[in-house]
């Protein structure tokens, strides 16, 4: 590596000072990136033009891996009930992700208000449900839902209204989505938060010279400085949304109304592991993952410009 | 600056890709040194399998056994087939029936003729039928699952109801259970339960898969299959049985109520039902599968599973030789009997004889004499397609949409045979459609 002339020599010094430091703290980052994301998606990539297909013939012949270009997207993208996922995801999302972050809006504000009494026990208590892995918050609700074991129900039975069943026809999608909601508000609560408490003092301050009511601060002053904030918790309530998994899964034994291809990840999972498919499993997860990136970045490009403004 | 960084941290990451797929796998197992005694393992659930292996490592030094709980039926074959393409599945592990077939063409199951002298004959026909495809041997039935009816006596005796000994009766039954007392029924059509319909279907004739030299035919919509689906449609119009999914906790408090009163399911039933409902043990007894036609005998199986040997086995002959002692020997047996597993071989039924009832029913004496009456009446000719697993999910998520939308049971038959048929054919079967 002796450099043959001064120039390309004094080129390479000033590029290794420039390099040295930065490459070795990236270094980490990049190791795990590679292990556990680029190597990953590089192996699903090549999973899902790949296919088992029986071999030498025979009722019990071996299945064996082999090219089958791109079968598996058109597997996919032909499978009624993987698009019908889709849907049932649409209707899943326009319950949960507004309530989520009306809730979560609201909270935050009125844990804002100047005054506001009993704040750091309202804010764990709001919180604390974040913390309720998935599957034990859905086993809960669960509990919750079935006649047999509700306390609801055993109320309106004694009130003479008769049991109600929440798992079954229009019910279902509102009480799936509860159960994601009850989770979240906490989480996009205390982001929006921090958020409000990161506004300087001296803008309210305005305000109220001017004569603006809390409502009037809340409404004029505080949502919109809170804009940024807003919109990266929509991006993960919609990301989150995309990913719905492990509430309908867990709900499925308790009832017939939810079936293994309800949401996309369901297909995915039962692709994979019940039918034994991993190559379409692996091409629907990529034609998934273009799609939450096409979305997100839909949704940065629709919201960048008003709630960032020019400063990125 | 910033874009030079990331186009560095991109090359990097890259050049990191290539040297990962480009590593050798460096895979040179010492083979040829097996001197000592031999090691393997064995992948098995349940509670019955711990003694079963202690008790043969006690009395085999030269072969010692490691035994793995992977998970039941379901998880233990997604990982067999997993572990057997990364090239480190066990030596030997436990597999249902249904899901053999759909092992040997995943290449988990490895062909075990050659080992098996004189096994047939400690076995009905029914069971070893389970384990032998196109002439060859895959496995060594361990335990067996035939379909009875278990029923709460205590109730039955209380609403005046005489066990039924055929479908028509149990549809009369039910009718006067649910007459008797409105928040009961005589059992649950649950619309995920496949296996059980699969059993039903099969003790009124239906043949699900056939094979004929290479080619497959596969028939779920046959007329002994839509008879048992229609049968099942009338009882759930006239809201005569509980359509719901079972084992959930709301199933299992309507158990512990006395509201559902029976299971017609696999000989295992008690276990299962003495694990959600044990302060109701007592009042359980256990009958023959209720039948298609007055007089005749014959039961499905749900359930049931065999010992294989892997195709990953470096010592096939001695995992065989564990296999056959697990699935034979009086020790085994017994273990499995104090379990409350009914075992596969003839002689292990046999022995059933001088134990005591499963806990869910002390008080029936008769269990064992009438479990081995069944055994012996089980349909011999049952063939398992090799897709079980693909047939299994659509059967379920079919017959759950006709339940929750009201459409006929029958027809989610033919939409479970589509399924089947269109995995098959993209799966490269000679397979012919009924």
């Amino acid at each position: 590596m002796s450099p043959a002339t001064a120039s390309p020599a004094t080129a390479y010094r000033r590029t290794r000072r420039r390099w040295g430091a930065p490459a070795l703290f990236l270094l980490p980052a990049a190791l795990l990136f590679v292990a556990f994301l680029a190597i990953p998606i590089c192996y699903a990539l090549y999973l899902s033009f790949r296919g088992m297909r029986v071999s030498g013939g025979g009722p019990f012949g071996v299945r064996e891996e082999t090219w089958v270009g791109l079968d598996n997207y058109v597997t996919a993208f032909t499978d009624p009930e993987f698009l019908a996922g889709f849907g049932r995801l649409a209707i899943y999302g326009i319950i949960a992700v507004p309530v989520t972050l009306g809730l979560a809006l609201t909270f935050a504000l009125l844990l804002d208000l100047p005054r506001v009494r009993g704040a750091r026990f309202s804010r764990t208590a709001i919180f604390v449900p974040y913390a309720v892995p998935g599957v034990v918050a859905t086993l809960l609700w669960g509990f919750l839902y079935l006649p047999s074991t509700s306390p609801g129900t055993w109320i309106l039975e004694r009130l003479g209204l008769g049991g109600l069943d929440v798992l079954h026809d229009g019910m279902l999608y509102p009480s799936v989505a509860n159960i994601a909601i009850w989770s979240g508000v906490g989480f996009n609560m205390i982001i929006l938060y921090t958020s409000l408490r990161g506004i300087p003092g001296d803008v309210y301050e305005a305000a109220r010279l001017d004569g603006a009511s809390e409502w009037d601060i809340a409404w004029r002053v505080k949502v919109p400085l809170v804009g940024p904030a807003l919109v990266l918790t929509g991006l993960f309530a919609l990301i989150g949304t995309l990913q719905v998994y492990g509430e309908p899964t867990t709900l499925r034994p308790m009832t017939s109304a939810i079936s293994q291809t309800w949401v996309p990840l369901m297909t995915i999972y039962r692709d994979a592991f019940t039918r034994d498919d991993l190559s379409l499993a692996a091409a629907s997860s990529v034609a998934l993952a273009l799609g939450t990136l096409v979305v997100s970045v839909v949704l940065l490009r629709v919201t960048q410009k008003r709630s960032f403004g020019e400063s990125s | 600056m910033r874009k030079p960084v990331q186009v560095a941290a991109t090359a990097s990451a890259l050049a990191l890709v290539l040297a990962a797929c480009s590593g050798g796998d460096g895979q040179d197992e010492d083979a040829g040194a097996a001197d000592g005694p031999v090691t393997l393992d064995y992948w098995a659930w349940g509670t019955a399998q711990k003694p079963m292996v202690d008790a043969w490592n006690a009395t085999h030094p030269d072969i010692q056994v490691k035994h793995t709980d992977a998970g039941g039926g379901t998880d233990s074959s997604a990982k067999l087939v997993t572990a057997t393409r990364a090239e480190n599945a066990p030596d030997v592990a436990i597999v249902e029936y249904n899901t053999l077939p759909a092992m040997i063409v995943a290449g988990v199951a490895a062909d075990i003729s050659e080992h098996a002298d004189g096994l047939e004959s400690e076995f009905a026909p029914g069971v070893w039928n389970q384990v032998t495809f196109d002439g060859a041997t895959y496995g060594v039935p361990q335990d067996a699952g035939p379909q009875a009816l278990t029923y709460n006596k205590a109730r039955f005796d209380e609403l005046g109801i005489d066990v039924p000994t055929t479908w028509d009766d149990f549809a009369a039954a039910a009718e006067k259970v649910h007459e008797a007392d409105p928040d009961a029924y005589l059992t649950t059509y649950a619309p995920a339960e496949f296996g059980g319909f699969a059993g039903y279907a099969q003790q009124a004739g239906a043949e699900w898969w056939t094979v004929d030299g290479d080619a497959w035919t596969v028939d779920f919509d046959d007329d002994a299959s839509v008879a048992v689906a229609d049968y099942w449609q009338d009882l759930v119009d006239r809201d005569l049985v509980l359509a719901e999914p079972m084992l959930t906790p709301e199933w299992n408090a309507k158990v512990n109520k006395g509201e559902v009163l029976s299971w017609p399911a696999g000989l295992w039933a008690a276990g299962v039902l003495y694990g959600v409902a044990e302060e109701s043990a007592g009042d359980w007894a256990m009958a023959p599968l209720p039948q298609w036609t007055e007089g005749e005998d014959a039961v499905g199986f749900q359930g049931g599973s065999a010992v294989v040997v892997t195709s990953s086995a470096e010592h096939p002959e001695a995992a065989a030789e564990f296999a056959r002692w697990m699935s034979t020997s009086d020790e085994a047996a017994a273990a499995q009997i104090e379990q409350g597993q009914y075992p596969a071989s003839l002689a292990g039924q046999e022995l059933t004889l001088e134990s005591d009832p499963p806990l869910l029913m002390p008080k029936q004496e008769d269990y064992w004499e009438i479990a081995a009456e069944i055994t012996k009446n089980t349909i011999p000719e049952i063939s398992w397609g090799p897709n079980v697993n693909v047939a299994s999910s659509a059967f379920q998520d079919a017959m759950s949409k006709a339940v929750t939308d009201g459409t006929p049971l029958r027809d989610a038959l033919t939409a479970t045979e589509d399924v089947v048929v269109a995995d098959m054919e993209k799966t490269g079967f000679e397979v012919t459609q009924k």
